[in-house]
């Protein structure tokens, strides 16, 4: 076993340690809760020595019996995002389900969504890909029916399971008829052997609209707002923040292998984005609950990934893709944030004096006065999304502008411009709870409001300090998103 | 030495707002103690930035990737728009210590006026589209945040959100046009720009010129991007004294000087720019003569003297706008200030609420009129020698209808400049209660800037100097300051600029005998007053919008038969648009 | 006709059997019915993928794991029915609409 697999085994092998934990022990949720923090912790270890040896000796594979992982730059990049924000995530859960039972299946099946995760983004053959997906699948579930004793997380949770579970079957569909046709199901192998046939061109809509389910591409996205809001506000942060993200580096790889059959894959997920985009911004805009409006602002920032993945394949050139997964870093960070402070207010106000009431934008009246640096962070938070500089959000997105231009085609630069003027559409929902949170005149939950649990507010300022910085200094993250995106354009035979 | 202080320029009032927000509301004397300590240090460094002024990348900072070089170039134009921004910065600083003295959240208004000060000596310095990008955004995030300062008065959060908005639109052509100079040419360099635009195809450049030309105009609030700045002045009133008169709006003008070696030769941009200048000169000034709302009727000054630097731009005298530009950032910077005095005294915006004021506040009156002189172009303060350099380019250089419309426009300056003094300081007073004067902190800016304004007109000719030494690509030709002015005094076309003031001021004297006019054509009044139109498209746009948005969300059933089809749905168009294309 | 194409008539014939049922059904219990239907017919494709390929082991491996897999999904769906039974009172999934717009 080399240093990659130890990455996606430790958490793994964690997740049912701190499950027994949890159950076997008296007292256990300081438990699992500290267990849990330090399994991610140590997982960093193998993370860098694994980036070390990409960088130095590039691409590995090993097979593990019938696992044929292989890691290389993309696979690293979900890696990063899904344990640096897993980690805070467990540091920011433990105060916020201070208050509940059952926390150890929480920890437990967030550890194991996060090594599937990071295996995910490893797979080298579309089967095992299958298999990564639907476990990350069903650690999701778990985690999002925690509140299950609430009718609208157990909605969520209805319609989640089952949009999930219809995609699942087209991804297997598509499977099958990849297999007939090629008689392989490694992913480099099914690249060179795949003809250019109507039944791989099936196969091809089948992986769009299987794994798009968990991508949230427009129509198929209604699950998203719900489950996304009914979350506990930390998983949440990671649905938003990293799961969607796997789902599309599957939705890559998947695709990478039928690279061959149609020219048009790059078109596909361009005007998939414009519609993401559009959608998001406009269903997000007269959204009251906080946290609906960020999951659907969710929605419009996949459209400006899949605008510059879109615009990578349809060059042939990594910039779009690096800028792409450069927004899917900063994205996980801003959302992540976002989630994290909202989720935090939610607790002052609500949670913590036993209410399951939504946050509203309403709630969130002279939250400042109370909360500064939550409140600041979440300021932050939706001004990057927004696209405003120095945060990191505009950086990322002006990589994917730039992109467009690079191409020099009439249509993609109009389309960067779309683009561009949904970031302004975008600022008319993100503004107003900025403004909300600095009225003087504090609503009525503000005033009833708890006090919010320093080990809560580590998590808000650290991510706050991260869209500060990489905003300001962009080539911090290079590291990553560079030779990913070079990465992911080798995954369709470009690179 | 110019690279420490770019950086003390730019740094400093950063630092202070940092400084600031930390100190926290409950300190608010240290709080004006550091405001006013860092934004002081600053102006002094961009003063002495001036002596070290070049047109060499003083400062680089490699970033590298999609991002390029981030450079700062302080050349004639930087300088002096980094010095306005620091200096007058510094005034508005001190001016609050009196005005905002006692209002909660001290650390949040002083952190964000200071980061605008920064980020405004950054925009003036950059070296880099993309650097000018960035800067030129947080000064309208900065702006947008103090606009809605008071975030409980929901018209201030309209305001500022619409502000926003505009600015980002119009931000968008300027965008486009950064990706395609960089696409084209390989770097962001401003310099690369200017020395090399000629290997830009035609369509390119017109992408780049009319970009940049929106972008101007949404900033410096032209036609038809101006709705949002009467919407602006719901912001305290040193804001709108130092963004929305003195400086971020003036960035427009300020790109559209920087690039006009680029962009003179697209066809049709100098007339469009000219049309855009004498429109907005034209409707703003009207919409000031009708208004009732002293703030917004400087606003709509601010609007229509912006309308006469774009408009010089566009006949190619870029440095009387440029001249302008100075005038106007401090006469009206001025006049903001001392009506920011009277507000502050007396509680309302509404001149019909205000009148005889001024035996109560002898010295605010005694400002206020200085900065309404070289409002209405009267000798010998510096709006005149500006206004009268910028028509004698007009009537030389331009077009006879746009330098008639400027001319027209004098007129109504000087008409609504006399109206607005009439109302706010002489006539019968309208109130009873004693009125005090402004305070001393007060009295500090606003005497600063009076005397500015009566002598910055002095610097014609080092001005001249400055700019013709460092802007190798503009050719500018700047004759001696002797010679300027004595050629200013002695042109036919000042003394018909005179005369139409002179005009103008007839009008507000014999206003009861010409009432007729007003009874005759009652449209011109009721257009005006309702903002010829423009607020209802403004409108229009955002029920629009959220008419769409609330339509769209009934596809967003709840019922999970529903999503399911969503899905099949999505599958069907995708194997078809495959299987077809 | 011959064996594979009545494979591919009833793996056919099963999805759209499911889907008609996901898109009809208003039972939270036929609706995981209706989804372990769907899962039938990609079984029945894996099988038949792998046959068409000349590597039926490898077909029906597949098979078998995506059936582990499969259960567990199930099991979750069902445990949520009872859940919802329990605190909703009803399986309807109408009753299941409060999140919308």
């Amino acid at each position: 076993m080399t240093a990659f697999t130890w990455m996606i085994v430790l958490p793994l092998v964690a997740s049912p340690l701190v499950y027994l934990a949890g159950r076997l022990l008296k007292r256990g949720e300081q438990t699992v809760r500290w267990l849990a923090l330090a399994a991610l912790v140590v997982t960093w270890v193998p993370f860098a020595f694994a980036a070390f040896d990409l960088d130095a000796n590039g691409p590995e594979a090993v097979t593990l019996g019938t696992v044929a992982l292989r890691l290389d730059a993309l696979g690293l990049l979900l890696a990063a995002l899904s344990l640096a924000l897993g980690t805070l995530v467990v540091l920011y859960s433990g105060p916020y389900l201070a208050a509940e039972s059952d926390q150890e299946k929480h920890y437990a099946s967030l550890l194991a969504m996060i090594g599937v995760m990071i295996g995910l983004g490893c797979a080298a053959d579309l089967f095992n890909l299958w298999i990564w997906f639907e476990a990350m699948a069903v650690a999701s579930f778990l985690l999002v029916v925690f509140h299950h004793e609430q009718p609208t997380s157990l909605e969520a949770a209805v319609k989640y399971v089952v949009q999930s579970a219809a995609g699942s079957v087209m991804v297997l569909l598509g499977i099958a008829l990849v297999l007939s046709q090629t008689g392989t199901l490694d992913l480099a192998a099914i690249r060179e052997a795949a003809p250019d046939s109507r039944m791989m061109l099936a196969a091809g809509a089948l992986f769009v609209i299987g794994f798009g389910v968990k991508v949230a591409l427009v129509p198929l996205h209604t699950w998203l707002p719900d489950a996304h809001s009914q979350a506990p506000s930390g998983i949440s942060a990671m649905l938003s923040g990293v799961v969607i993200e796997a789902g599309l580096v599957a939705l890559l790889r998947a695709l990478g292998a039928l690279a061959g059959v149609s020219a048009s894959w790059g078109e596909l997920l361009m005007a998939f984005g414009a519609l993401n985009m559009l959608a998001g911004n406009l269903m997000a805009l007269r959204q009251t609950q906080v946290k609906r409006l960020l999951a659907y602002s969710s929605l419009s920032h996949v459209g400006y990934m899949l605008l510059g993945l879109g615009i990578a394949l349809y060059a042939k050139e990594s910039a779009g893709a690096q800028g792409s997964l450069f927004h899917m870093l900063n994205h996980g960070l801003m959302k992540g944030l976002a989630f994290l402070a909202a989720g935090a207010l939610l607790y002052a106000l609500h949670t913590a004096t036993g209410d399951h009431r939504p946050l509203t934008v309403a709630d969130l009246d002279g939250a400042a006065s109370r909360y500064p640096l939550t409140a600041l962070g979440l300021s932050l938070a939706v001004l990057g999304l927004g696209g405003l500089p120095p945060l990191a959000g505009f950086m990322s997105k002006w990589q994917i502008f730039m992109a467009g231009f690079e191409t020099r085609n009439g249509w993609i630069e109009a389309l960067v411009v779309f683009a561009a003027l949904n970031s302004v559409l975008s600022l008319a929902y993100y503004a107003p709870l900025v403004n909300a949170v600095y009225r003087q005149k504090p609503s009525a939950a503000v005033r009833e409001g708890q006090p919010l649990p320093a080990l809560m507010t580590v998590p808000v300022v650290a991510l706050s300090l991260a869209v500060i910085v990489v905003g300001v200094w962009p080539g911090l993250l290079r590291w990553l998103s560079g030779p990913a995106g070079d990465a992911l354009l080798a995954t369709f035979g470009m690179g | 030495m110019a690279d420490v202080l770019i950086i003390m320029t730019m740094g400093l009032p950063w630092l202070g707002a940092l400084a600031v927000w930390l100190t926290g509301d409950r300190r608010p004397q240290v709080q004006h103690r550091l405001a006013v300590g860092f934004a002081l240090a600053a102006a002094l460094a961009a003063l002495l930035l001036i002596g070290s002024t070049s047109s060499a990348v003083e400062l680089r900072i490699a970033v590298g990737g999609a991002f390029g070089d981030f450079t700062f170039v302080p050349d004639g134009l930087g300088v002096f728009l980094a010095a306005v921004a620091t200096v007058v910065g510094g005034l508005a600083v001190i001016f609050s210590v009196d005005y905002m003295h006692g209002e909660a959240q001290l650390g949040r208004y002083y952190t964000l006026v200071l980061l605008f000060i920064g980020a405004m000596a950054g925009l003036a310095l950059s070296g880099s589209l993309l650097l000018l990008f960035i800067f030129w955004e947080i000064t309208a995030l900065c702006s947008y945040a103090l606009i809605s300062f008071y975030n409980d008065d929901p018209k201030a959060v309209a305001g500022g959100i619409k502000a926003l908005i505009i600015t980002q639109v119009g931000g968008v052509g300027m965008l486009a046009g950064a990706l395609v100079a960089y696409v084209y040419l390989g770097d962001y360099q401003i310099s690369t720009l200017l020395s090399r635009h000629q290997e830009l195809p035609s369509g390119v450049l017109a992408v780049l010129a009319f970009g940049f030309l929106a972008a101007a105009a949404a900033k410096s609030a032209q036609v038809p991007f101006h709705t949002w700045l009467p919407g602006a002045m719901e912001a305290p009133t040193p804001v709108s004294a130092l963004i929305h008169a003195a400086t971020m709006v003036n960035a427009g003008v300020y790109l559209l000087a920087r690039f006009y070696p680029v962009f003179e030769g697209v066809s049709g941009w100098t007339t469009a720019v000219v049309v855009v200048g004498v429109v907005s000169a034209l409707l703003a000034a009207l919409m000031a003569l009708f208004a009732t709302d002293l703030k917004a009727a400087l606003a709509y000054s601010t609007i229509s003297q912006l309308g006469y630097m774009v408009y010089a731009v566009g006949v190619g005298a870029v440095f009387a706008s440029q001249f302008h530009l100075l005038s106007h950032a401090v006469f009206k910077a001025l006049l903001f200030l001392s009506a920011g005095a009277v507000i502050h005294a007396v509680g309302t915006r509404d001149m019909r609420q205000m009148g005889g004021l001024g035996r109560q506040m002898p010295f605010n009156r005694a400002v206020f009129i200085v900065g309404a002189l070289a409002l209405a172009g009267l000798p010998v303060l510096n709006g005149f020698w500006s206004k009268e350099l910028i028509l004698e380019h007009g009537l030389h250089d331009g077009p006879a209808w746009a330098y008639g419309g400027m001319l027209a426009g004098a007129g109504l300056t000087a008409l609504y400049t006399f109206r607005m003094v009439w109302l706010v300081f002489f006539g019968k007073s309208r109130r009873r209660d004693h009125v005090h004067d402004a305070g001393l902190m007060m009295r500090v800016a606003t005497g600063a800037l009076a005397v500015g304004t009566a002598t910055t007109w002095l610097l014609v000719g080092a001005f001249g100097d400055l700019l013709e030494d460092s802007l190798p690509f503009h050719s500018l030709h700047v004759e001696p300051a002797g010679a300027l002015l004595e050629e200013i005094v002695t042109a036919p076309a000042t003394l018909v600029a005179l005369l139409v003031v002179a005009l103008g001021l007839l009008a507000w004297w014999f206003r009861d005998r010409l009432a007729w006019i007003g009874e005759a054509v009652p449209q011109v009044g009721q257009a005006a007053a309702a903002d010829f139109g423009f607020n209802w498209l403004n409108r229009q746009i955002v029920d629009g919008t959220a008419r769409t948005a609330e339509a769209l969300r009934t596809t967003q059933t709840g019922y999970l038969n529903w999503n399911v089809l969503g899905i099949v749905a999505g599958f069907v168009v995708v194997l078809v648009v495959l299987a077809v294309g | 006709m011959s064996a594979l194409n009545w494979v591919t008539l009833g793996v056919l014939g099963l999805l759209g059997a499911g889907l008609y049922g996901l898109l009809i059904t208003r039972n939270l219990i036929k609706v995981v019915i209706a989804l372990q239907i769907l899962v039938k017919g990609a079984l029945l494709a894996l099988v038949a993928a792998g046959q068409a390929s000349g590597q039926i082991n490898l077909g029906q491996s597949l098979a078998v794991t995506v059936i582990v897999a499969d259960t567990v999904v199930a099991v979750v769906g069902l445990a949520l029915a009872v859940q919802v039974k329990r605190l909703v009172g009803t399986l309807d999934v109408k009753a299941l609409s409060n999140l919308r717009g």
